[in-house]
C-alpha cells in the first residue's frame, strides 16, 4: 500500500476483529462477511443493524476488494455493530495455518470409527468429522456440500 | 570452632546447592516467559467477554435468568488455585489465607482445589474438598479448564452449589502478585443502571445467546485465572530463587573468608613455632 490510512477512516468497509484465547488475532477490513451461525449462514454488509449471534462450526468468508478469504471458525460469539464486527471464538484458523495432512488423517480415522461407533459417541465423532472437513475445505476449497452429498448417496445404495 | 576441613566441606555443599538454585531460577524464568505470553493472549478475550456478560446483566429480562439470579445460599463452591510445587516464597500461603478469610464469613463451603500444595493444606484442615486437580501438564490446561467449566455449570444448575467463587493470584508484574477472591456465579448484576430494552437484537433469541455465551465466558474465566496464577507462581519462584542464589553467594563468600583466615592463622602459628625453636637452637640451647 502506497498510502497508509488508519483502519477506521474508510466508511464503506466493515472493521472485523477476531479475538481468540491467543490474543487479538485478526484485524481486517472487509466489504462483506459471511459467517456460519448455529442456524445457518449470516451475511453482513456495512451498516448492518446491531445483532448478536451464536456461531456454529464453519467457514467464515471475508470478501474484500473482490478477494475472498476463508477462515475456519469453530463456535463462538459474534457481535455486529454498524461498521464493526467483533468475533470471539476459541479457534480461528487461516488456510496456511491448517495442517492439511493431519486433517485428512483425522477424517479417515473418524470415518472408520463412525462405522462401529455406539450411540453416545456418535455426536462427538460427527463433530470431529465436521471439524476435519471444514479444515480440509478451507485449506483446499473442496466443497463440503459435495462431499456430504456424495456420502449420502453412498449410504442410500 | 569448626576445623578447616569442615569449612571446606561446607563451601562445597553450598556451591552445589547454588548450582541447583541457579538451574531452578533459569527454569522458572523460561516458564515465566511462556506463561506471560499465554496470559497476554487470553486477557483481551476475557476482558471483552466480561464486558459483554456484564452489559447483558443490566437488561431487565436477563436479571431473572438462572445464571444471573441470586438464590438463597445453602452452599458455596470455592475454586482455589495453588501450585503443585513449593519453592515459591509466600505464593501458596497468601492465596490460601485469602480464600480462608473469605470462607470464614460463615459459608458452607465445598472446595475444588487445584494444585498439590492447596490440596495438602485443606486436607489437613479437614475442609470439604469435593474435587482436586493436580499435576496438570501445561498443554492440558486449556481443555482442562473447558471441562471444569462444564462441570461447574452442571453443579450450579443442579443446585449443589448456589454460588461459586474463585481464588486466584493476579499477576501485576514480576514483583507484584495479588491474591483475589472473585465471584463467578451468579453473575453480579448492576441494579442501579437498568436498561429495559436492548438496542441489540439477538439472532437466535436472547436465551440461546446467553446459553452459548456463558460457557464460553466461564471457560475463558477459568483459563485466564489459571494463567494469572501460573504466571504469578513462576514469577514468585523466580524471585525467591534469585534471593536464595544471592544468599548462597554471600554464604560462600563468608565461608571462604573464614577459611582463608584460618589458613592464615595456621601458617602464622607454624612459622612462629619454627622461628621460636630456631632461636632457641641458635642460643645454644637444646630442645
Amino acid at each position: 500500500m502506497a498510502k497508509e490510512e488508519p483502519k477506521y477512516v474508510s466508511e464503506k468497509k466493515i472493521n472485523l476483529n477476531i479475538t481468540t484465547p491467543r490474543g487479538l488475532k485478526f484485524v481486517e477490513e472487509a466489504d462483506m462477511i459471511i459467517m456460519r451461525c448455529i442456524d445457518g449462514d449470516l451475511g453482513v454488509l456495512p451498516g448492518h443493524e446491531p445483532v448478536s449471534t451464536v456461531l456454529g462450526d464453519g467457514i467464515l468468508r471475508i470478501i474484500n476488494n473482490g478477494n475472498e478469504m476463508k477462515l475456519a471458525v469453530f463456535g463462538g460469539i459474534a457481535v455486529i455493530e454498524d461498521k464493526r464486527v467483533n468475533i470471539f471464538t476459541t479457534i480461528a484458523q487461516r488456510p496456511e495455518e491448517i495442517d492439511r495432512e493431519r486433517a485428512e488423517i483425522d477424517r479417515r480415522k473418524v470415518e472408520a470409527m463412525l462405522e462401529e461407533s455406539e450411540e453416545h459417541q456418535f455426536h462427538k465423532l460427527q463433530m470431529l468429522l465436521r471439524h476435519s472437513l471444514i479444515r480440509i475445505e478451507v485449506s483446499s476449497h473442496l466443497e463440503e456440500s459435495e462431499y456430504l452429498k456424495h456420502n449420502v448417496e453412498d449410504e442410500e445404495e | 570452632m569448626s576445623s578447616m576441613r569442615d569449612i571446606k566441606q561446607r563451601i562445597a555443599n553450598v556451591s552445589s546447592t547454588k548450582q541447583i538454585i541457579k538451574a531452578m531460577d533459569m527454569i522458572a524464568s523460561t516458564k515465566l516467559h511462556k506463561a506471560k505470553a499465554q496470559l497476554e493472549g487470553v486477557r483481551p478475550i476475557y476482558r471483552e467477554l466480561k464486558r459483554l456478560v456484564e452489559e447483558l446483566g443490566r437488561l431487565e429480562d436477563v436479571q431473572n435468568h438462572v445464571f444471573y439470579q441470586e438464590r438463597e445460599i445453602k452452599s458455596s463452591l470455592y475454586i482455589v488455585l495453588t501450585s503443585d510445587q513449593g519453592f515459591s516464597g509466600g505464593y501458596n500461603a497468601n492465596i490460601i489465607k485469602k480464600a480462608l478469610e473469605h470462607m470464614n464469613q460463615g459459608k458452607n463451603e465445598k472446595i475444588l482445589v487445584v494444585g498439590y500444595k492447596g490440596y495438602e493444606y485443606f486436607k489437613k484442615m479437614r475442609k470439604n474438598i469435593i474435587r482436586k486437580v493436580v499435576d496438570v501438564a501445561d498443554s492440558q490446561v486449556y481443555y482442562g479448564s473447558e471441562s471444569i467449566a462444564k462441570w461447574l455449570l452442571e453443579l450450579y444448575l443442579s443446585g449443589e452449589a448456589d454460588e461459586v467463587f474463585i481464588a486466584y493470584t493476579h499477576f501485576e508484574n514480576v514483583l507484584n502478585h495479588i491474591p483475589y477472591v472473585q465471584k463467578v456465579l451468579p453473575i453480579s448484576t448492576d441494579n442501579t443502571d437498568k436498561i429495559y430494552e436492548s438496542a441489540m437484537k439477538y439472532e437466535q433469541g436472547l436465551d440461546t445467546f446467553i446459553d452459548h455465551l456463558i460457557p464460553l465466558y466461564l471457560h475463558m474465566k477459568l483459563f485466564r485465572a489459571y494463567s494469572e496464577s501460573h504466571t504469578s507462581e513462576q514469577a514468585a519462584r523466580m524471585v525467591s530463587m534469585d534471593a536464595a542464589g544471592k544468599n548462597a553467594s554471600e554464604m560462600i563468600e563468608d565461608l571462604t573468608r573464614l577459611y582463608n583466615r584460618k589458613r592464615q592463622a595456621a601458617i602464622t602459628q607454624e612459622l612462629s613455632e619454627i622461628v621460636g625453636s630456631a632461636n632457641i637452637l641458635n642460643k645454644g640451647g637444646t630442645l
